[in-house]
């Protein structure tokens, strides 16, 4: 009988817990969500509406008129291309680049190998605000020298460049943990059979390394999509903005149509938020990549 | 970077009465002017519009194309974020910028020409000879060295804005808002009907300058205003305690939230019939037209009312814009041509019938067909004698928003601390660098 009660007591207690942590959870769930949820509300509404009846009022109508115009005014499609020439080629840069020296550095014992890692790794620190006038004037100066200011600076090029800069030290350091949980005995018998340095990464490692390729390339793109602050920098000509700084046109000098801008911003996160759901899995694995040797 | 200097001309810009009342009559002379007796100018040119939307994208458009349609050479045109290009200037004219483009006169052209920025278009304003006022040229002349790197195009008025059924409804006469005694009764009697007597939003930091610019040159008058902006009178000064004294006879009135709103915070508590009046810009009525034509005709505006008899309403914030050339543009002569085109006849042809409301500075401007609040914003501004461009374009740039903007945000949150608040701003502008 007294078994019986404290189960009893016990199972109440842990439903209380329950219920408490579900609260909890539910609470900080819907703060996180607000944002984004608030934001297709807006995007839903007239600027019209907004500007005559304030912004928490009742809606008077709802549609998806900011859709269309921003595609309309905003050419959003040409934003999305930019978005795309930028960020494959960067993506496949990065990875390739980052394969090579996390090779090097893992397969290969010479002096400076964990310096140089280090190097890479140390440069994914550098915050991009504290560089970016020396990296605007090298751009100048390198367009100089092949007589065109637009070689790299207001150019796809120079953006490309510039992600794959600040991308690669982290590429390197994700690969060569991972490349290091690789046996090493796989690497002598291809040396054994003869296999060259190129051989070697192209053939033996490549293969192997899949898994966090795939991992890295969902995150990159999702970095390299995201980023605002280069292509604002870097790029004078709106034509050639990518999505997330051409959205800013539409902050006005005086007045802002904060719906139209809403709806904007929806369509610039839809593919990084379809992606993720295409690609969930290797999003989660690689938050864990590497993490079993370091 | 490059070193930036003030523009510390007390005088520089004295009378620009009249440049748009002057009105319709004035066809012509600068127009025909500019097309004879120069070689031609030959080859693309590229256009930045500064912000606009779709409204701008409309006007540059037309205006570009009738460019096209009177030169020859193409012009390819883009549409920039306002704040991103004021923001990234000088590193986007050292790099490939737009050849010409929508600027604003006062420091912000003075300071980037001596940085060797901005183009000469001294040629350019010459030919548009006699349209433009010897008060708009002088307004767009730069002291250092007494060029004009900016063409002058429009502006706007500065002024107490309000409805005018709501002020019969308290009992009083919409068109004779005059003196102090008016403005506080006003605002007593809308507060009483439980609304907002004086609204006032300065989250951005720079609202707020309006109602301290117009107030200080009520009070103290156009001269000293510009005086104590460059330094050469003290921010300690019992005249500039004063002003903010008035100021905050008028807090009682306004809305509790005021640093958690902007400007259009302001305006949509008139659009929604919340408060009474308030000091703003006249750019906004737009917004009034799009809710209903009632609406817009019920909006109207004054000259901030009279404090001082000595200096009446003899002074207006009334910001200069124009068109500036880049100087490392690919094009700079194709700039300066195009640059011209829209201060001629022509280019504002061209604007208006792209679907710009804005005021024309120029006297080939044609005011026949405005409607009656756009008419009594050329009263208002051809009310006064002296133009202020607004406290951010009448002082240099590190002073305006980092200090002054703060220094009235603090005082608006705490009144009481104004002693400590103007020591502090005058322990400011003496820290600075001498430009």
């Amino acid at each position: 009988m007294s078994t019986i009660v404290q189960d009893q007591k016990y199972r109440n207690s842990q439903k209380r817990k329950d219920a408490f942590i579900s609260t909890f959870i539910g609470f900080f769930a819907f703060v996180w969500i607000f944002p984004i949820l608030w934001t297709i509300w807006t995007s839903l509404r007239p600027y019209s509406d907004v500007v005559s009846y304030g912004v928490f009022s009742w809606p008077k109508r709802l549609n998806f008129d900011n859709y269309f115009a921003a595609f309309k005014q905003m050419h959003i499609l040409g934003y999305f291309l930019n978005s795309l020439y930028v960020t494959i080629p960067a993506v496949i840069i990065t990875l390739f680049l980052g394969s090579l020296i996390a090779f090097i550095v893992s397969r290969y014992k010479f002096k400076f190998s964990l310096p140089l890692l280090l190097v890479f790794t140390a440069g994914n620190m550098l915050p991009a605000v504290l560089v970016y006038i020396p990296v605007f004037w090298m751009y100048i100066w390198v367009g100089d020298l092949v007589g065109n200011r637009n070689f790299l600076y207001n150019n796809y090029l120079g953006l490309i460049l510039i992600h794959v800069a600040f991308q690669t030290g982290f590429a390197t350091f994700v690969l060569s943990s991972y490349m290091k949980t690789i046996p090493k005995e796989i690497s002598e018998s291809a040396i054994v059979d003869g296999a060259s340095v190129f051989t070697h990464y192209w053939r033996v490692i490549l293969p192997l390394i899949r898994p966090p390729l795939a991992a890295l390339g969902v995150l990159m793109t999702t970095w390299i999509y995201n980023d605002f602050f280069w292509a604002l920098i870097l790029v004078s000509q709106d034509s050639k903005r990518p999505i997330t700084s051409g959205l800013r046109r539409l902050n006005g000098e005086f007045v802002t149509d904060f719906n139209l801008l809403a709806a904007g911003a929806i369509l610039a996160a839809a593919p990084t938020v379809i992606l993720f759901f295409v690609l969930r899995k290797q999003f989660i694995s690689g938050l864990t990549l590497g993490s079993t040797k370091g | 970077m490059a070193t930036e200097k003030n523009g510390a001309g007390v005088s520089r810009r004295t009378v620009l009465k009249g440049a748009a009342l002057g009105g319709a009559g004035l066809v012509g002379g600068g127009a025909l002017l500019s097309s004879c007796g120069k070689k031609k100018v030959t080859g693309d040119v590229h256009w930045a519009t500064r912000g606009g939307g779709e409204t701008g994208d409309a006007i540059a458009k037309s205006v570009n194309d009738a460019y096209t349609a009177k030169s020859g050479n193409k012009v390819i045109a883009q549409q920039v974020n306002s704040d991103d290009f004021q923001n990234n200037f000088v590193q986007i004219m050292q790099g490939t910028p737009d050849d010409a483009f929508g600027w604003m006169a006062g420091w912000r052209t003075n300071a980037r020409a001596d940085a060797g920025l901005l183009a000469d278009v001294s040629d350019q304003i010459k030919a548009l000879g006699s349209s433009l006022s010897a008060a708009a040229i002088q307004g767009a002349t730069n002291p250092a060295d007494g060029k004009q790197y900016i063409i002058p195009t429009t502006y706007y008025p500065w002024g107490l804005h309000y409805r005018k059924s709501m002020v019969a409804d308290i009992g009083m006469d919409p068109e004779n808002i005059a003196t102090w005694d008016d403005f506080i009764k006003m605002c007593t009697l809308t507060q009483k009907k439980g609304l907002v007597g004086f609204a006032l939003g300065d989250k951005g930091g720079w609202e707020a300058m309006g109602t301290f610019d117009i107030i200080n040159a009520r009070l103290n008058g156009y001269q000293f205003h510009i005086e104590l902006l460059n330094g050469k009178q003290s921010w300690t000064d019992p005249k500039v305690v004063e002003v903010f004294k008035h100021m905050e006879q008028l807090i009682p009135f306004m809305n509790k939230n005021i640093l958690d709103i902007s400007w259009d915070g302001m305006r949509d508590l008139l659009l929604q019939k919340k408060c009474g009046a308030m000091l703003m810009g006249s750019w906004f009525a737009n917004d009034f037209k799009a809710k209903s034509q009632a609406d817009y005709d019920d909006l109207w505006i004054v000259p901030f009312p009279e404090i001082n008899p000595e200096f009446g309403v003899d002074t207006i914030d009334a910001p200069l814009d124009g068109v500036s050339v880049a100087a490392n543009g690919a094009n700079v002569e194709g700039g300066k041509d195009l640059a011209q085109f829209w201060g001629s006849k022509e280019g504002i042809d061209a604007a208006i019938a792209g679907g710009d409301t804005s005021i024309y500075i120029s006297s080939d401007f044609d005011t026949s067909t405005y409607d009656a609040f756009n008419k009594q914003k050329l009263a208002v501004l051809g009310a006064a004698k002296n133009i202020m461009f607004f406290l951010d374009r009448d002082t240099r740039g590190d002073f305006a928003g980092p200090v002054v903007g703060v220094a009235i945000q603090n005082f608006l949150k705490n009144p009481k601390d104004l002693n400590k608040i103007l020591e502090n701003t005058q322990a400011q502008w003496d820290a600075l660098p001498k430009l």
